[in-house]
């Protein structure tokens, strides 16, 4: 099996944790990295390979304080993949959490969800 | 008459366009000018500082005072915020600024002080000024076991540590402000090789920094950065700002949406200026108007480059808000496109955020290259 992936968080940089043994995915934090592709590149590598064997159910749990433009070209890229995977037969959903009164997250959520041809629930965050 | 009357109006105006190229006129030769108008809260006074302590470890001459320059700076801000302690708008008007122009340093701060104590504050101004190297550290001790300045304001101690660190007389200037205020300035020359400070003759009066903070004040400009814009030096700035916005709003969608527009507009002078050197050069304003926030960004471009600029920003004002998410939606969905910047996804974000087109201008510098300034209200 893949080895799980883990990225430290920094102020920039979100926590992302892809571990398909333990049936994790989450990324949480911020993300406006300076250079956006140099930090995604391994990201969406990860779900390549992971694709080549995913688990029965991919759930990824997104929840970000804030994103840049350009971090968001990235994660639709990464969601991108994910939509390979659900091609394969296997499941494959995404719950996308902001505050209650963060309006830009959920926009931003919705948009996704209006591009993406995988479920993409969108859930209020209870602080 | 007529000419006072409209001068008045135009002086309440807010911060326009053309006013990053008034500052950045003024500070172009500055490897580094960081000017602060506004509150004065402890958070932001360490963010301050913590911007200005990572611009002087960029200055090869000076990292090495860092440490000097830090307590400097940390004492001209107690100096504000002290001064300002029992009186709520005191704390609420202070200025700040650092430069590193010609290999010099210079650190001001002003605050508002109540006329009465005026007085007092310039007698022990003097008096510092008036003694030598040795006399000072007298007088230093004297004041540390007699505690017995404190109760006139305080200044005492700072004052006198302010002359030994920085091995030069006090420059000071008090600027009438109403009839209850005036502003206390205070100047600073910093140099890696102290005895050289005493040759070095100053180009940059006090009054040019007052000027600069009479201009702020005039145009409700909150703060202004001019130098590199590398993401090290970028995170204090919105640091700075967020503190800023969080007494300025509850509402925090209003927070998040200034922020994501500084952030983009920032990260494009990153990506997209024209670098000097190996810096990535810029300059930013953010200022108030009424309940919205006006940010300016400046910086050179390559002439070459202006007209493909100019119509994707004459493309994206000629839009709507309907059709700006349209056009969003399709840059995102477009994976042939860079993803790391020059698409124009963040500039089309930011159009559907604002209440004004994106109003922006090109100044000719030469055959070569241009400046670039932009201004948006949200």
């Amino acid at each position: 099996m893949l080895q799980t992936f883990e990225s430290t968080e920094t102020r920039d940089k979100p926590y992302i944790i892809f571990d398909p043994q333990n049936n994790r995915f989450e990324i949480k934090g911020n993300s406006l990295p300076e250079d956006t592709t140099l930090f995604y590149k391994p990201v969406i590598e990860w779900i390549i390979e992971y694709a080549k064997n995913p688990n029965q159910t991919t759930h990824l749990i997104c929840s970000l304080e804030y994103f840049n433009s350009s971090s968001a070209k990235m994660l639709y890229e990464l969601f991108i993949e994910l939509e390979k995977i659900k091609d394969l037969g296997k499941e494959v959903k995404v719950t996308w959490y902001f505050d209650p009164d963060d309006h830009l997250i959920e926009e931003k959520g919705m948009e996704f969800q209006s591009i993406l041809q995988i479920p993409f629930q969108l859930k209020e965050k209870n602080n | 008459m007529l000419f006072y009357f409209l001068k008045g109006i135009i002086n309440l105006l807010p911060m326009d366009i053309n006013t990053t190229y008034w500052f950045f006129e003024r500070i172009k030769e500055d490897n580094l000018c960081m000017l602060y108008s506004g509150n004065f809260s402890d958070e932001i006074t360490n963010k301050l500082i913590e911007l200005s302590e990572y611009n002087i470890n960029n200055i090869d001459a000076l990292s090495k005072m860092k440490k000097k320059a830090s307590f400097l700076m940390a004492e001209c801000f107690q100096n504000i915020v002290r001064h300002g302690e029992k009186i709520k708008r005191l704390h609420s008007d202070g200025f700040f600024l650092t430069k590193n122009w010609g290999g010099v340093y210079y650190i001001t701060s002003g605050n508002l002080i109540e006329k009465n104590k005026i007085k007092n504050l310039q007698n022990q101004l003097e008096k510092v000024n008036s003694l030598s190297k040795e006399e000072l550290k007298m007088l230093y001790r004297e004041v540390l076991e007699n505690n017995e300045i404190s109760d006139k304001g305080g200044a005492g101690l700072g004052l006198i540590e302010m002359a030994r660190k920085s091995g030069q007389k006090l420059d000071y200037l008090f600027e009438n402000k109403d009839d209850t205020f005036s502003y206390f300035y205070n100047q600073i020359m910093l140099k890696s090789d102290v005895d050289e400070l005493n040759k070095v003759v100053s180009d940059f009066p006090l009054t040019d920094s007052i000027s600069y903070h009479k201009k702020m004040v005039e145009k409700n400009i909150i703060l202004i950065h001019k130098g590199d814009f590398s993401q090290d030096s970028i995170f204090p700035v919105l640091k700075i700002i967020e503190e800023n916005l969080q007494k300025e709003f509850h509402d925090s969608t209003q927070k998040k949406k200034i922020f994501h527009i500084l952030v983009e507009l920032l990260q494009n002078i990153s990506r997209h200026c024209l670098k000097m050197g190996d810096k990535k050069e810029g300059i930013f304003l953010i200022g108030n108007s009424d309940s919205n926030y006006i940010i300016n960004t400046g910086n050179l471009i390559e002439n070459k480059n202006i007209k493909k600029f100019k119509k994707l920003l004459n493309e994206i004002n000629s839009l709507n808000r309907k059709e700006l998410k349209n056009l969003y939606l399709s840059k995102l969905r477009d994976r042939n496109l860079p993803t790391n910047g020059g698409a124009g996804i963040g500039l089309i974000d930011i159009a559907r955020r604002i209440i004004s087109p994106l109003n922006y201008d090109f100044h000719p510098i030469d055959e070569k290259k241009s400046f670039f300034t932009m201004n948006v209200i949200a």
